[in-house]
Parts: structure tokens; C-alpha cells; sequence
């Protein structure tokens, strides 16, 4: 029986196409773990980087929701992400389908967790969290410095996964269109998974816990972005 | 002199991969993985989403009728798993309400639209039976609810996160109209199969019908929301009933 390779992160991080390709077309449940593994362990660590500024029990809890969060996404948008596919003109069955957006979330908590020392560094080097501290440009920077890494490493997950798309649909045209629609479906939902296991980085104020249990489920992102908006406009 | 004769070819027993891009508008059949019946529910749901001219042929042989009763049974449960999170909403009688007032209006929508849809096809020249058009909108039906089941999950989370009646029936309709999309690529790359000099009949109807959907999703209000009796006392315009809705929050 093959045993877990570690090397094959960095075959995943460069996208090499052929190895890559004979992954997807014949996926083994040893590599989904790994990829699993990758995402449990990767966004974790960033996870408990983040909420350490908090607390140790509150980076604990991100540790747990990070991971959770790609994986309820995956999971909530599986059988979706499935079925427009093959409607979207690219012919992948829904174990492909899971396999390539496993794949794109392992590369992208690799990288969030290979950011995870310099953002445990950069909560090292604050000020205590404080109810002073949330007014000042220490938490500011935190916020800014969390969204790049983020962002850089959602990106380049993504652009691994239009390569192999197009890879696997022969033409960039398709890809385009089967990643944006899959892109879109999970930013939908993961924005209000987000929204619903609030919060991440905490509030020196307020109780460390896993959610904030009594808002939890009171209201959506999407609305509280539009009161957000229409407030502002209105003022 | 006694000739060779090669044995006659013997069909396959699954069906050849079909390439992507199956809309593709050479004559129905000529590829042979087409000409394989579809024997269950799974591979019914399967062809409707990966191989849509497989049942666009299917649907013209002898004996079609088991496979529309197929794909509108399929529709009648999909119909009714999303119905069942649509009505997670509110919880209560909407329980089962939400389930028989979407599967109701969705049948009773296609029913209502059905005959317009062979006038406007044979108007534009489609040779084209009424018997295929009811399987084209059947197959029209899995695809859109097939969808819907797809989105559920993510309906559900909302169904959960939210009490606000407008922003649930606004993401509804958006999972309804991105499934509806769907559903009429599938019926339009159908229609274009029967030899339809035009489109111009089949983008009315289309427009009736998504007119006739709306409004069935106002005539059986409330689908999400609460209320003391099953059907609405008061006729409304579903722009009305809309406003109304918004103006509510």
C-alpha cells in the first residue's frame, strides 16, 4: 500500500499539468486525504495565528473554523459545482469535480499555512489586544496584513485550478466560464459561512467563543452589507 | 468461391463517451452512444445534465412515453426536496405546503404554457410532435429541478441564517431564474433540432412562460412565508406583490 508523499504539495504548488491531470482522472483516497490533511493543517495554522492575538483559546477555536470553513464551502457547493460542469461545457463527473476543488483548497491552505509563522510573528510584535489596541493602526495593519495573505493565497489557489481546467476542457474559454460560476457559488456561500462563524480575530470586549451564539443566525451577510450600503448612502 | 462475409457490427454495451459541447447541432442519432436507451432514473438525470442529445433523441423513438414519465417523476421529487428547504423557512404547515405548492405550480406552469409552445414551434416551421414537445419540457422540468437541488444546501444555510421574507424570496427567484436559464438552453437546443426556421416563437414563448411561472409563484403565495389560509384571499399582480414585499421590510 502507497504511503503519504509530502512531495506531492510541491507537484500540487507548481501545478505540474501531467501528474496533476492523472489525479484528477484517477483519484485515490490516500491523495484525498492528504489534500485534506493540507487544508485541516494548513488553514489551521494560519486559523490559530489569526485568533492568537485574542487569545489562546480563541486561536484554538479559528484553528477549528478556518479548515471548517473551506471544507463546508466544498462540501455545500459539491453537488452544484457538479452539475454545472458538464452544463458549462466541461465534462467532469461530480468525484472529478470534488477532487479539483479539494485540490485548489489544498493550495491554498499551503500557502496560508506556510504564511502562518510570519503572521503569528506579526501578533508577537503587537501591542496586547486591547480595547485601545481596536482603534489603533495595530489592528488596522493585522486586518490589512490578513486580507493580503488571504487574497494572494485564494488567488493563486484559483489560478492553479484554471490551469488544470483548462487543461482538462481543452480550452480556456470553458474554463473561464466553469471557474467563474464555481468561483461565484462559493464566495456566496462562504462569505455567509464566514458571516455565520464569527468571529476571527475577536473583540478584546467581548467573551472568547466558537460563535457568537446569540447573533449567529440573525440575519445574513448580504443584508447587513446592504443596510451597511444604504446607511452610508443615506448619511 | 465462398466470400468472407465480416459479421454484422454488434452495438455496444455502454454507451461511447460523448464529447463536450453537446449542443452541437449535426443531426440527432448520428453518433451511436445516442441511440442507447436510457434505462433508469440516474442515467435520466445523468443525460439531462452531460448528454441532453441522447434524451433529445430518445425522445423522438417509439416508446418515449416511459422516459418523459421518467423525467417528470424526477421532477416531482426534486420538485419536492427543494420544497421541503424552501419551507425549513417558516417551519409549521409550510412543511408540506412549500413542497405541493412548488411541484403544483411548476407542472401546472408547463401544462398551462405546453400548448402555446407547439403553436409558436409549428408557426416557425418545427416538424416537430407534441408527444417530443411534452418530453422537451419534461427534460426542460429535471434540468431546472435537478439545479434547485443543487443549490438547496445553500438555500438551506440562508433558510437558517435569516428571517427576512424579501431577501429569501429574492434568493429563491435568483436560484429559480439561474435554473430556468438552464432549463431553456436544454428545450431551445431541442427546438432547434426539428428543422424551426426561426427562434423568434420559441423567445415569446419562453418570455410567457417565465411570465406564467412568476405569476404562479404570486397566485400560490405564501411559498416562504406565513399565513392563515393555503391559497391568498386577495388577487395580485406578482410586480405588486413584489413591491408590496419589499416595502413590508
Amino acid at each position: 500500500m502507497s504511503t503519504f508523499n509530502l512531495f506531492e504539495i510541491g507537484v500540487l504548488l507548481r501545478g505540474e499539468s501531467a501528474a496533476v491531470r492523472s489525479w484528477i482522472d484517477q483519484p485515490v483516497l490516500r491523495r484525498v486525504v492528504l489534500h485534506l490533511g493540507i487544508i485541516v493543517i494548513g488553514a489551521g495554522c494560519y486559523g490559530a495565528a489569526m485568533g492568537w492575538w485574542r487569545a489562546p483559546q480563541q486561536a484554538l477555536l479559528v484553528a477549528i473554523k478556518f479548515p471548517l470553513i473551506i471544507l463546508l464551502t466544498t462540501a455545500g457547493n459539491g453537488l452544484l459545482n457538479g452539475m454545472l460542469a458538464p452544463l458549462l461545457g466541461l465534462n467532469l463527473t461530480f468525484r472529478q469535480t470534488m477532487v479539483a476543488l479539494l485540490m485548489s483548497g489544498a493550495v491554498t491552505a499551503a500557502i496560508l499555512g506556510a504564511f502562518a509563522p510570519i503572521a503569528a510573528f506579526l501578533v508577537w510584535n503587537t501591542p496586547p489586544f486591547s480595547p485601545t489596541a481596536m482603534h489603533g493602526v495595530a489592528y488596522r495593519l493585522m486586518k490589512l496584513a490578513h486580507v493580503v495573505v488571504i487574497a494572494f493565497a485564494g488567488c493563486a489557489g484559483n489560478a492553479r485550478l484554471f490551469q488544470l481546467l483548462i487543461q482538462l476542457g481543452g480550452n480556456r474559454a470553458v474554463a473561464g466560464r466553469v471557474l467563474f460560476a464555481w468561483l461565484a457559488g462559493n464566495l456566496f456561500l462562504g462569505s455567509q459561512l464566514c458571516w455565520i462563524l464569527r468571529p476571527f480575530i475577536g473583540s478584546p470586549d467581548l467573551a472568547v467563543e466558537f460563535i457568537r451564539s446569540h447573533i449567529a443566525l440573525q440575519g445574513s451577510f448580504y443584508e447587513n452589507l446592504f443596510h451597511t450600503v444604504t446607511d452610508s448612502l443615506s448619511n | 468461391m465462398n466470400e468472407q462475409t465480416s459479421p454484422p457490427p454488434v452495438p455496444p454495451d455502454a454507451p461511447p463517451v460523448i464529447p463536450v459541447g453537446s449542443y452541437r447541432s449535426n443531426q440527432l442519432g448520428e453518433d451511436l452512444g445516442e441511440r442507447v436507451p436510457i434505462p433508469n432514473f440516474i442515467a435520466a438525470i445523468e443525460c439531462v445534465l452531460r448528454h441532453p442529445r441522447r434524451v433529445m433523441f430518445q425522445l423522438r423513438e417509439p416508446g418515449a412515453g416511459r422516459l418523459i414519465a421518467a423525467l417528470l417523476f424526477i421532477s416531482i421529487v426534486c420538485s419536492i426536496i427543494y420544497g421541503l428547504v424552501a419551507g425549513s423557512f417558516s417551519g409549521g404547515p409550510q412543511w408540506w405546503a412549500a413542497p405541493v405548492k412548488i411541484t403544483g405550480g411548476l407542472l401546472i406552469s408547463a401544462l398551462i404554457c405546453l400548448p402555446s409552445l407547439y403553436i409558436f414551434a409549428s408557426l416557425s416551421g418545427a416538424k416537430v410532435r407534441l408527444a417530443e414537445l411534452t418530453g422537451l419540457v419534461a427534460g426542460l422540468l429535471t434540468l431546472m429541478t435537478v439545479l434547485l437541488v443543487g443549490f438547496a444546501p445553500v438555500a438551506w444555510i440562508f433558510s437558517q441564517s435569516t428571517e427576512s421574507v424579501a431577501w429569501m424570496g429574492f434568493l429563491h427567484l435568483a436560484f429559480w431564474f439561474i435554473s430556468t436559464a438552464f432549463g431553456l438552453r436544454f428545450l431551445h437546443a431541442g427546438f432547434s433540432h426539428a428543422q424551426a426556421k426561426s427562434d423568434t416563437g420559441f423567445m415569446v414563448w419562453t418570455i410567457i412562460f417565465l411570465l406564467v411561472m412568476v405569476q404562479m409563484s404570486t397566485a400560490l403565495r405564501p411559498i416562504i412565508g406565513r399565513a392563515d389560509t393555503f391559497l391568498p384571499v386577495q388577487k395580485q399582480f406578482f410586480l405588486m406583490h413584489w413591491e408590496g414585499c419589499i416595502n413590508a421590510k
